[in-house]
């Protein structure tokens, strides 16, 4: 039975069918299922699932927003059964596209498969300067600031985000992730990022990795 | 112990590998081009030649005499004149003495033109000027002569353009609206470029540069395909290049089609025969550089690409190998002995018909 509903909640996120994932959701919970196992051997198996077929040309993006909206419908009701303080939040993270920088269709993959994940996200958008960054980093009280980067030309704007983070003294209180076409585990260790990920699914494992033993 | 040999990452990194790395490389290249668009891997022949060319010692190397292909070029003329912050060289000359230079101190096989804004829709409002200045330098070339411009699709969605993003209609769930809003900017988009296209005919234009399609996914790719096919019915005699922006077209819609046939996910292979059917001349493959992976890596996976979509083809194909793509680093300067790796493996192995 457990096996069974592990199946079907995989199967109503590759679908992006939110009202299946919510229901599918209730009816493990009143199964016995324990929140955590329903989460992380039903619904994550299938939004890694959308994640992969998505990299690989076999899902678009419409498929790829609806199965992610379908997980943090489940997400949330799973959420609700956990003893208060102890859900699955995974953090929170603030992200944007640099300053000089217009592509944001990478960076609002990123920040669905963030929200499917449970993370909590606060996207700026794109075009973004590094103050008004920081400043939504202070005012939110994030974990992670991620930017992401699609031109040679405005790399070395993530690392003005590390200068002017150690300026204002606040480098060691967030962790810093840095993504885009350009970007590599190199880059960031040469301006002091503290990680790099190379894709969305990459993102949010390397976040989860950060954010252990907060 | 066996000699490391200089190469490149995809990031134009200097790096020393040895043998058995490089040919690791090139053989899980070609499998993840391979599995990706379900075309055949290089053959162990083919692996072993490009092995042969990645590890030349020389500092540069070239198909043999009498196998270069055509090279077209991507606002070469541009560079010179416009400043540093766009790569160019900051030369103070005109539009007009930049294409001659080129075409004649670079002894170049094509020139081109464009506008500094370089999307179609900026230059729907000065295309007078445009079709001026094509046809008065026009009548100094020699070589063909090829306006360029890109289709954009992101250009028509707020806040640049008049149509609802997409993007933030997919974040608030409305996927129905997302797509209505990509079809609209994509209705737009091809009226502009028809507009141009055919105030550019006028003017007796030798070629017409779609450049960087799709970039804006598969709806973009649907209204490039579409105002070719009227294009070429109104103006049968001006050639019109289209060329990729990546190896496969991203579903932003994931529904359009184009003669029945889906376009999102299309790779390289099956990017041409839309193509072909709409009346594309030319058509660019574009495959993408990763910056993580090594040259070895990246030039077998364009390769393998390239050589699928080749055999395919009808009608000749010319790979893109500019910065980032085609297996050349994504560097400012791409570094000249990737570069050429990379070209010459496109030509010799992928068979490409020009560059």
């Amino acid at each position: 039975m457990t096996q069974t509903t592990f199946e079907e909640a995989a199967r109503s996120i590759l679908s992006g069918d939110a009202d299946a994932a919510a229901a599918i959701a209730k009816q493990g919970l009143e199964q016995g299922i324990d929140p955590l196992r329903l989460i992380n051997e039903g619904f994550i198996p299938g939004i890694n699932e959308v994640g992969d077929q998505f990299g690989a040309g076999r899902l678009f993006i419409p498929q790829l927003m609806l199965s992610a909206r379908a997980m943090e419908q489940a997400t949330e009701i799973i959420n609700a059964a956990f003893p208060q303080q102890e859900g699955i939040a995974q953090g929170k993270i603030v992200i944007a596209t640099v300053e000089g920088d217009v592509h944001d269709i990478g960076k609002t993959i990123v920040a669905t498969l963030f929200k499917a994940n449970g993370f909590e996200v606060i996207d700026l958008g794109r075009d973004v300067p590094t103050a008004r960054i920081i400043e939504a980093a202070e005012t939110n009280n994030v974990d992670i600031i991620g930017t992401s980067t699609l031109l040679t030309t405005t790399m070395t704007v993530q690392k003005d985000l590390e200068e002017a983070l150690k300026e204002a003294g606040l480098r060691d209180k967030y962790k810093t992730i840095v993504g885009g076409a350009p970007v590599t585990k190199r880059w960031a260790d040469r301006i002091g990022a503290d990680a790099y990920a190379n894709d969305a699914l990459d993102g949010v494992r390397v976040a989860k990795e950060l954010l252990k033993g907060r | 112990m066996s000699a490391k040999i200089r190469t490149r990452m995809g990031d134009g990194e200097l790096v020393a590998m040895s043998p058995s790395e490089i040919r690791e490389d090139i053989a899980v290249g070609t499998r993840d081009a391979a599995g990706k668009a379900g075309i055949p891997e290089l053959t162990d022949e083919e692996q072993e030649r490009l092995y042969e060319i990645i590890a030349d010692p020389s500092r540069i190397v070239s198909v043999a005499p009498g196998d270069e292909v055509i090279v077209t070029d991507d606002g070469v003329p541009g560079s010179l004149y416009c400043g540093q912050d766009d790569s160019g060289a900051g030369i103070p000359m005109s539009r007009g003495q930049a294409t001659l230079t080129y075409e004649r101190a670079c002894a170049a096989d094509t020139v081109s033109l464009g506008h500094s804004d370089y999307s179609f829709k900026p230059v729907k409002n000065v295309i007078s000027e445009e079709t001026n200045a094509y046809y008065n330098i026009s009548m100094g070339t020699t070589a063909p002569f090829i306006y360029g411009a890109q289709p954009n699709l992101g250009s028509y969605y707020q806040p640049d353009g008049p149509v609802r993003n997409p993007a933030d209609l997919l974040l608030g769930g409305d996927v129905k609206a997302a797509q209505e809003a990509q079809e609209e900017a994509a209705e737009k988009m091809r009226q502009d470029i028809l507009f141009c296209g055919r105030k550019l005919n006028d003017v007796g234009c030798e070629g017409l540069n779609l450049d960087t399609s799709a970039s804006g996914g598969d709806a973009d790719f649907m209204g490039t395909l579409q105002v070719v096919s009227e294009l070429k019915e109104e103006a049968p005699g001006m050639p019109v290049i289209v060329g990729a922006s990546g190896e496969f077209v991203l579903g932003m819609h994931g529904e359009v089609t184009f003669n029945d046939k889906q376009l999102a996910g299309m790779y390289p292979h099956d990017q041409v025969k839309v193509a072909e059917e709409a009346g594309v001349s030319i058509y660019g493959v574009a495959i993408g550089t990763s910056t993580n992976e090594s040259l070895a890596w990246n030039v077998a996976r364009s390769v393998t690409f390239t050589k699928a979509a080749v055999s395919a083809a009808n009608i000749p194909i010319h790979v893109n190998v500019g910065m980032g793509v085609g297996g050349v680093p994504m560097c400012e300067v791409p570094p000249v002995d990737a570069l050429t790796r990379a070209t010459k493996s496109l030509v010799e192995l992928g068979k490409a018909d020009g560059l």
